[in-house]
Parts: structure tokens; C-alpha cells; sequence
């Protein structure tokens, strides 16, 4: 989501309420006795406002499951989301009286303090992450089909080498498999291929570019940086001729194909990946303030 | 003194080959050399007509300067004829060589039949034709119609053909046309042989010596034995009248008699099939089974209570009131229109179904039921359209559509919806059925407007020129009509209308058009509204189409969408929450894919796109898909399920779906016997097509709707082109 103009009534009254808040805390810190305290009756106030408003945060989830309920379209919850949610930070602040606390309050000041952050963090992919995917990854594919692609770049690569072995030729171009004449043939033309032209292309295709293909993502891959990938098929091309250029060709199409592929799953990663941390903590910190809310209240 | 004259002599007697033989005066040298046991080789001559000497292989050497034709030369007295010498032996082979350095050998004939009468008397005299040149342009064949076949290149120019069709059968089609190398036989002015007034009576067909013209047959279709139908059974068939037994006899087992058992189901609607039907005895209903409605829109199909819910209740159907305003009958593949509330129609004997089916192979619109013991014919392509071309059983047809189709098929078109009985009556003489071969032009954009058209069976395609191309406007099928805007506007086409499949439509000429609208000034307001907004529509798109940068926004068939899901990658987040909400909103099937054209950082996602040709229509055998006013398409509620538009979906965006609804199939509650009310009580599962009807049971698409990113949008096509062409 870009934070543009548009979110400008969002951030008008978002801070409308926050300078509220702050009027409110200003001459309540400066003349309150014990000074702000969360169980002050302002400080309550506080507290209750900012645990209603991670409430309202977390009901998003909810709202993307029921998709085509018209409880408000996506967009509105999402704004809320973010401006709200934003908006119970220094108010869980003032209810604490900027005080990290101690035992659970600690530790839910700083469990709030992650789930801000992160969010703050995912706003900030979201802002500018689709846009580098769009110029980074110009063949884009559903992420959740990534693998399936990912096969048939394998599989295409295969029927490729396939098609210059003699034994799977469909025209039965049959050639010696040894010697300086031995053939290779394509579905489409024999070729004459010498043995070692031979030896390192089907060297290379099992030593690098096939366990490459086969290979989710791309540590450990030297065919996964583009400047290797090109030295090595120029390389390829100084010994085999040119009547099997347009497969060596489709070869490194195919595997530039494989690392726009992996290029997009990172980069969909870090896109999707601050939500790891930030919604199990979202769930942990309103089960948690909730038994320090029935703690606090009891006790 | 004068002596009085003597009577001529009614004989003549003269010497072939050494043997003195005495003829009839006026017998030709082949007629006296054939009746007196000489054997003279010709090709363009055959006993049954009239000698015409083009072919020149009969020569003789009757001792003149030059060789002569033995069939249109007379026996005189006293000649003396020599048949076979080795000069005149010579001279024919020399012809036959010369021929056959234009004949494909082995044509068509030879390789089926072996009996080519060129390559046979070729091969007698040794003559291969490879000594002269072969033409290097290649004389082309007319496959267009359905029962013979013609390669100019094997034809000899005989005239054999000619003669049969204009003296022996008084039909007048074939002729000759050009000269030179550019000579070749022609129908009517040069039209296919499909396309012309050809009736496929088979007589060129059995005259040709060459591979010329021969029989196609249906290749790959047979029927089922049925009843004898032997070639005499079927002459005396009154519906047969008129029809050459000798196609009937080279089509043998194209047609078959049936006996059907009252309650008998036919065929059933959406099924496939090749054939037609003429009852002969008996009486048929027909009817529609599938109930008017679409799929109901699920609120959510993920989630406990949804999925329980769904299970527990099933899909619903759905009536769209405000589009069936309009439609009183819907129009499927028989001479009857079906009344939209109760869908059941009745055939008797004379009534012919089935056509759209047999001729184009579109599934069958409704299902066919015997109402009575039944006797029917059941035929193939071929013989349906002998039949069709047939004078006499046209003449029958016609009649029967003037006397009880034609009020009931105007009615099924809105703006003759409402009109007079006294209107109908006035209309039944002026109009005519005329016929269309495939791809035909029934007129072009700009050509001066002679008449009014209604579309009885087939399909026409309306098309009109734009800068970026030709754009499809709409295939119109049976129940709807064209041409009113050049009659009641400038007087000039405003589109071009061709024939998709075969078709047939309902002719009112110019002239009576305008005096009927004169005597009816209610219909001629209707037809004006309309042809007024068609107009202003076109005026719309043409100001679209020139303002816009189309070439590839056409060639991904998107100009004409009026609402693209458009997806602004620079916000979206790629969470897929508009193909998951797609999905809840529809059975969990999702109507769109986050994938397609990019265009600048706008992805035009896959869902239905309105498109400028939309195929979807083509062969909807009861007209259930169209395009509205807007353009975009839409399926009507009585769709039948048969799947024919997902399978012409070029994009994959029609989807098939199922719900149930209670009670069986009109058909099947036909077939159930007392005592079984409670099998009546039983839900069913039909099938609906459905396409991105974009929610329209609700406010927003949902896909839209559920976007948290802002990234989702429906846009007008042009508008968001013209917004990139600023940028």
C-alpha cells in the first residue's frame, strides 16, 4: 500500500486525536499527585483507548476473511489499521506515563514496541516494495506458482538436452557416440557435434545448470549471478557450433528465467516476511494485556 | 419437260471403316459408326444430350481437308469415314496428351473410383501429357458445397455438365465463363457452387467424365439403421418430390426413417449432434428443461457456517427480473418459438428441426420429446441441404413459416414484441427466406440500404471498420434483427453483416418496410428509438477508438472492455485477496487471475473482457449470450448449460458451475409412471454458464471491494488508455 495524499484525512485526524491525547496528558502529568500512573482514572482511560484500538488493528484479520462481507471495504480497514494502530502506541505511552515498568508491564511495553515497529517497517515495503518488484521482475509470475514454474523450466531444459541425444531422437538420427564425426541432433536438424563439444555441454548441464534449475531459491548456485551465468555460456559457445547456438540460447533464457523466479520468491519474502513477527506478536500482546488488564484491575 | 422431283431419300448410306452402313438421314458419324458396332473414343459427348464437339477426340477422316468431329459431323451419302488410321490415332493422342498436361492425375475421381473417363482413354493411348508445359496458375477448387465437390483443375471444358444441368434438368446454373487459359466452368454469376441457386440434383455431377465435379458425401458421420429407406421409398415421399434420385442413390444412408415411441426422448438440449429431423407422422414437443435463472452469488464460501450452509442448501438460482423484461419467447433450433414462462413447444408432420445442429454442429437448444407415436426422418448434412435448395420443398417451407413461424418468431424480437395481429397479417406476404453460405457478405458498410432482416437460423456477424482494424459488434442469432438504421437514417450501411454459418433470415425489402412502418407509425417510433441509440452508440465508440493508442490494447481483445480489472502493481502487495474474494463470491471458483497484459505499471488481470470479437457468442443454440448496450457480455437466464461459449472462450473466463434445483427435468417427469411421486420430489444438479458478472448483486465488484491496498480497480477501457497516452 503507498502512503500517499490520500491517506492525508487519515493523518489529519489520527494527529487531531493524538494532540487531544497529549492536551489531555500535558497538565495531567504536570499536576497529578503521584504523578501519571495506569491506574489513575485518566491513566485507565488511556490504557482502555489503546488496548481498543490494537482490538480494532487486529480485527483486520478478521475483516480479510470474510472477504465479501460489506462491513467496509478492505481499503477503509486497512487505513484504520494503520493509522489507529499507529495511535494506540502513545496512548499506551500516557497510560504508562512513559514508564517501561516492570515484569509483564515491561515486557508488554516492549512486545508493543516490536509489533509498532514492524508494522512501521511493513508500511514501508509495502510502500515501496511492489514497485521495485515491477521493474525488478518484469515476467512476474502467482507467487504460489512459483515451483510449478520452476518445474517446467526444469523440465523444458531436460526435453532440451534430451532433444540432442541420439538415443531420444524421434527421427532417429541416430550418430556415433565417440570420435571426432560424432552427431548430435536436435528434433529439428543433425548437427554435427565433436566429443568434447559434447562432453562439456552435458557437463555443464549436470555439474551446474540442471542442480541450479532443480534447486529452490539460489545459495550455493553460481549460475544464480548473472554476470558468472554469462562467462559460462559464452564460454559454452567457443566450443560448440553454431548450429546449436538457438539451444544454448534457450538454455540461458531459462535460466535467467530461473533467477527472475527467485529474484521475485526474495523479494515476495521480504515483502511478506515482517509479518512473521509482527502478527503472532500482535496475538500475544492482546492475550497479554489482557491478564495484565484483569491482573492490574483484581489486584 | 420437267420431271416432277423425287422424294428425298430418308436414308443414307455411307462406309465406315471398309463397312458399308445405312443410317437414318440426319444420324451423326458417331451415332452411325455406334449403331453399326464401331466404337469412335469421345469425352464431351454423352448419348443423353446434345452433341457439342468441344473436346475433338471423336475425330475421322471423312477424306476432307481437315479431320472431323464424329459427333456433330452428319452421315451424308456416299461418305467414306475412316475411324482409326494411324494419322487420326495420332491426332487424338495428341489431343488427350494435351488435356492431360492439364488434368491432375490422378484426380479425385481416378483415386476413388478408378473410372475417370480422360485417364482411362489416356492411358489406352499412352498418352501422359508430359511432353507440353503444365499450367503454372493453378485453377483452384470450390469446396463450398455441402454434396459436390468442384477442382477446375481437372475439368476438360467438356460442357458435358452445362448440357446436363440446362437440358436435362432446366436448372440453368452451370455455364461457361472467360476464354483462353481463364476458361472454366461457372455457377450463376461466377458464385461458389454453395453460395449459387445450384439445387445439388447430382446431374453435372453423374455427367462429368473427369474428376470435375464429384460426390463428397459426409465423411466420418453415419446414422443408425432405421426403417428401409431405399432410393424409390423415398422419391415417393412427397417431402422428396422434385429431389434426383441419382444424389439419393449416391447418398445412400445419409437418410433414415424412424419410428419414435410416444414419450420417447429425441435428443436432449446441450447435447451434440449432426443431424436433423423432418416428422412425417406424428406429433413431437419440444422443450426447454434447464430453469430460467443464473447462479445465485454465495455470500462466502470459506468459513465454518458458509461451508455448512453451502452443503446443506446448495446453489441457488437467481432471475435477473430486469433483464427478462423484454423477452417473452426464446428462440432455439425449430420452426417454434418457446414462450419464455412455460418453454414447451409442438412439432407436427412437416415441421423440420434440427437445422442449426446439422448444418454448423452446434449442440441441440432444446430437448425433442414424442408427444405421439412418431414416424420421422432423420438426415445428414448432404441431404438436408438437397432439401433445402430443393424448389418445391422451399416453396412448402416458406409457406409453412409465412402461416404459423412468422408471428410467433417476431415476437420473440423486443421491438416487434408488442405489435398488431393486423400488422402480422400485413407483414406475411412481403417477406422472403433467404439463404447465406458461410463467410458471405450480406452487405458492407457504406452499401445502399434495400431491406430489412431478421435472423431465422445461423448466425451473422456485425462488423465495422475502425482505423485500428475491423471490430465485431455483436453475432446476432435467431430472434433478433439488423438493418433498420440504414432505412431509417441516411439510407447507407452503417456496418458490415456476413453470414457466420449457414444462414438464413427473413427478407423485407426496402420498399415494403417503409410502407408497412407508414400504415404502423407505434413500431416505426420503437424502430427509430432504437436505431437512434445504435447510432449514438457507434458515434461513442468511434470517438473512442480514434482517441486512443490501440494496437495492442486490440490485439488483447480489451479495447471494447467497458470494465477492466485493472491492478496498479506499484501498490499492489500481491496478497491475492481479489482472486480469493472472486473465488468466496462465487462457489469458490474464482472467475479472475492475477495475470495478463502489463501495460506501464498496470496489470489488466484475466477476467472477462467484453472483448471486440467476442467468440463466446458464436453458436449459442438459444441465443443466451450477447453483449448489452454497454457491450459488455452477459448470459442470459436461460442459458441450458451446454458449454459451447467456455469452450470458444479464447481466455478460459467462462466457467461452467452447478446448483441444484428440485424436481427432475421436464423430460424425465414426462417418463416417470404413476406412483412415483416421490422420485418427482428429487433435486438435480444443472449447469450455467457463468462469466465476471461483476457482482452485480452487489454494489461493487468484489474483488474491488476486498482490495486493502487501493490497488484494485474497475476502469473503462478507454479511460484508462487515454490516462496512459497523457502520461
Amino acid at each position: 500500500m503507498r502512503i500517499d495524499q490520500t491517506h492525508r484525512p487519515w493523518i489529519l485526524r489520527t494527529g487531531a486525536l493524538f494532540l487531544l491525547a497529549l492536551l489531555a496528558y500535558v497538565p495531567y502529568s504536570l499536576f497529578s499527585y503521584n504523578g501519571p500512573s495506569g491506574g489513575s482514572s485518566l491513566g485507565l482511560i488511556y490504557g482502555v483507548a489503546g488496548y481498543l484500538l490494537m482490538i480494532f488493528a487486529a480485527l483486520l484479520s478478521v475483516r480479510k476473511k470474510f472477504r465479501i462481507w460489506r462491513i467496509g471495504r478492505a481499503q477503509t480497514w486497512m487505513r484504520g489499521h494503520l493509522w489507529l494502530g499507529l495511535l494506540s502506541y502513545p496512548l499506551i505511552f500516557f497510560h504508562a506515563g512513559f514508564s517501561w515498568g516492570h515484569g509483564l508491564a515491561r515486557l508488554l511495553m516492549w512486545i508493543v514496541s516490536i509489533v509498532i515497529v514492524s508494522g512501521l517497517l511493513g508500511a514501508a515495503l509495502q510502500h515501496y516494495m511492489p514497485r521495485m518488484i515491477t521493474e525488478r521482475v518484469p515476467m512476474e509470475t502467482i507467487y504460489n506458482q512459483i515451483h510449478r514454474v520452476q518445474e517446467q523450466l526444469l523440465g523444458e531444459a531436460d526435453d532440451l538436452m534430451g532433444s540432442l541425444s541420439p538415443e531420444q531422437n524421434e527421427y532417429g538420427l541416430i550418430v556415433p557416440s565417440s570420435g571426432p564425426a560424432a552427431t548430435m541432433t536436435t528434433t529439428s536438424t543433425a548437427v554435427q557435434l565433436s566429443q568434447h563439444s559434447a562432453d562439456k555441454l552435458r557437463q555443464m548441464y549436470d555439474d551446474t545448470i540442471k542442480p541450479y534449475l532443480a534447486h529452490r531459491g539460489s545459495r550455493g548456485q553460481s549460475m544464480a549471478d548473472e554476470a558468472t551465468s554469462k562467462a559460462m555460456f559464452a564460454q559454452l559457445r567457443t566450443v560448440a557450433p553454431d548450429s546449436i547456438g538457438t539451444v544454448i540460447d534457450d538454455l540461458e533464457n531459462i535460466c535467467q528465467e530461473k533467477r527472475d523466479l527467485d529474484r521475485q520468491s526474495r523479494l515476495q519474502r521480504m515483502l511478506q516476511g515482517w509479518l512473521l513477527v509482527h502478527i503472532p506478536l500482535s496475538y500475544l500482546l492482546l492475550t497479554l494485556v489482557a491478564i495484565h488488564a484483569i491482573m492490574a484491575l483484581r489486584y | 419437260m420437267n420431271r416432277p422431283a423425287e422424294p428425298a431419300s430418308s436414308t443414307v448410306q455411307l462406309t465406315i471403316d471398309e463397312k458399308t452402313v445405312t443410317v437414318p438421314l440426319g444420324t451423326t458419324v458417331f451415332d452411325a459408326a455406334r449403331m453399326n458396332g464401331i466404337e469412335i473414343p469421345v469425352l464431351c459427348h454423352q448419348q443423353n444430350e446434345i452433341p457439342a464437339g468441344v473436346c475433338r477426340v471423336c475425330v475421322v477422316d471423312v477424306g476432307g481437308r481437315a479431320y472431323q468431329a464424329a459427333c456433330i459431323r452428319p452421315a451424308e451419302a456416299g461418305m467414306v469415314v475412316r475411324t482409326r488410321t494411324k494419322e487420326v490415332e495420332a491426332a487424338r493422342k495428341t489431343l488427350l496428351e494435351l488435356m492431360m498436361a492439364d488434368h491432375p492425375t490422378p484426380c479425385v475421381r481416378q483415386q476413388h473410383t478408378g473410372d475417370c473417363e480422360l485417364e482411362t482413354l489416356a492411358s489406352e493411348y499412352e498418352a501422359k501429357g508430359n511432353r507440353y508445359p503444365r499450367r503454372e496458375v493453378a485453377r483452384g477448387r470450390d469446396d463450398s458445397s455441402l454434396t459436390i465437390l468442384v477442382d477446375h483443375a481437372a475439368c476438360i471444358l467438356c460442357d458435358r455438365c452445362v448440357r446436363a444441368c440446362a437440358d436435362l434438368r432446366h436448372n440453368f446454373v452451370i455455364a461457361r465463363q472467360g476464354k483462353g487459359y481463364g476458361a472454366g466452368i461457372a455457377f450463376d454469376m461466377d458464385d461458389p457452387m454453395g453460395g449459387s441457386t445450384c439445387v445439388s440434383c447430382g446431374e453435372c455431377m453423374v455427367s462429368c467424365p473427369t474428376g470435375a465435379l464429384t460426390n463428397k458425401g459426409v465423411v466420418g458421420q453415419r446414422l443408425e439403421s432405421g426403417l428401409s429407406c431405399e432410393t424409390e421409398d423415398l422419391l415417393r415421399l412427397p417431402v422428396f418430390e422434385g429431389v434426383s434420385g441419382t444424389f439419393l442413390d449416391l447418398n445412400r444412408g445419409s437418410v433414415m426413417k424412424r419410428r419414435v415411441k410416444q414419450g420417447e426422448v429425441l435428443f436432449h438440449e446441450g447435447e451434440y449432434g449432426s443431424t436433423a429431423f423432418y416428422i412425417l407422422e406424428g406429433q413431437m414437443e419440444i422443450s426447454i428443461s434447464s430453469p430460467r435463472g443464473h447462479v445465485d452469488t454465495e455470500r462466502g464460501a470459506s468459513g465454518l457456517f458458509n461451508i455448512l450452509k453451502n452443503k446443506l442448501v446448495g446453489r441457488k438460482e437467481h432471475r435477473r427480473v430486469d433483464e427478462n423484461m423484454a423477452r417473452t419467447h426464446i428462440s432455439i433450433d425449430a420452426p417454434v418459438e418457446l414462450a419464455y414462462d412455460d418453454p414447451v413447444g409442438q412439432l407436427g408432420p412437416g415441421d423440420l428441426f434440427g437445422e442449426m445442429t446439422c448444418m454448423s454442429f452446434y449442440p441441440r437448444s432444446a430437448t425433442a420429446r414424442a408427444a405421439t407415436d412418431c414416424l420421422i426422418l432423420e438426415m445428414l448434412r448432404n441431404v438436408l441441404d438437397v432439401l433445402q435448395k430443393n424448389k418445391t420443398f422451399r416453396a412448402k417451407l416458406d409457406n409453412d413459416y409465412r402461416q404459423r413461424a412468422l408471428e410467433t418468431h417476431l415476437r420473440t424480437v423486443p421491438i416487434f414484441a408488442g405489435v398488431t395481429t393486423e400488422f402480422i397479417n400485413d407483414l406475411r406476404q412481403r417477406v422472403e427466406l433467404v439463404r447465406y453460405a458461410p463467410g458471405e457478405v450480406i452487405f458492407r458498410q457504406g452499401d445502399l440500404a434495400d431491406a430489412f432482416y431478421l435472423v431465422r437460423i445461423g448466425f451473422v456477424k456485425v462488423s465495422e471498420n475502425y482505423p485500428g482494424g475491423e471490430l465485431v459488434l455483436a453475432y446476432l442469432s435467431k430472434g433478433n434483427c439488423f438493418g433498420e438504421i440504414g432505412l431509417l437514417g441516411g439510407g447507407k450501411r452503417t456496418a458490415t453483416c456476413s453470414a457466420l454459418d449457414h444462414l438464413e433470415v427473413v427478407r423485407i425489402a426496402a420498399d415494403d418496410f417503409k410502407a408497412m412502418l407508414q400504415q404502423f407509425p407505434e413500431t416505426r417510433a420503437k424502430l427509430e428509438a432504437i436505431s437512434a441509440e445504435r447510432l449514438r452508440e457507434n458515434q461513442v465508440r468511434f470517438k473512442q477508438v480514434s482517441t486512443v493508442p490501440v494496437d495492442e490494447f486490440l490485439r488483447q481483445g480489451l479495447m471494447e472492455a467497458e470494465n477492466l480489472l485493472v491492478l496498479d502493481l506499484d501498490r499492489c502487495t500481491r496478497c491475492d485477496q481479489c482472486v480469493t474474494a472472486c473465488a468466496d463470491a462465487h462457489g469458490g471458483v474464482t472467475r479472475l487471475i492475477r495475470d495478463g497484459l502489463r501495460l506501464d505499471h498496470f496489470l489488466i488481470a484475466t477476467s472477462c473482457r467484453h472483448c471486440r470479437d467476442p467468440l463466446c457468442m458464436v453458436g449459442c443454440p438459444v441465443g443466451a449470450i450477447r453483449r448489452q448496450n454497454s457491450l459488455e457480455v452477459i448470459i442470459e437466464d436461460w442459458c441450458i448449460g451446454c458449454g459451447l461459449c467456455a469452450t470458444n472462450c479464447p481466455y478460459g473466463n467462462i466457467n461452467l458451475q452447478e446448483f441444484k434445483v428440485d424436481g427432475p427435468a421436464s423430460d424425465e417427469l414426462a417418463a416417470l409412471g404413476a406412483g412415483q411421486e416421490s422420485a418427482k420430489k428429487k433435486a438435480r444438479v444443472v449447469r450455467k454458464a457463468t462469466s465476471c458478472n461483476l457482482c452485480n448483486d452487489y454494489p461493487e465488484p468484489s474483488c474491488v471491494y476486498a482490495c486493502p491496498h487501493d490497488a484494485a480497480h474497475r476502469v473503462n477501457a478507454a479511460d484508462f488508455l487515454g490516462g496512459l497516452a497523457k502520461k
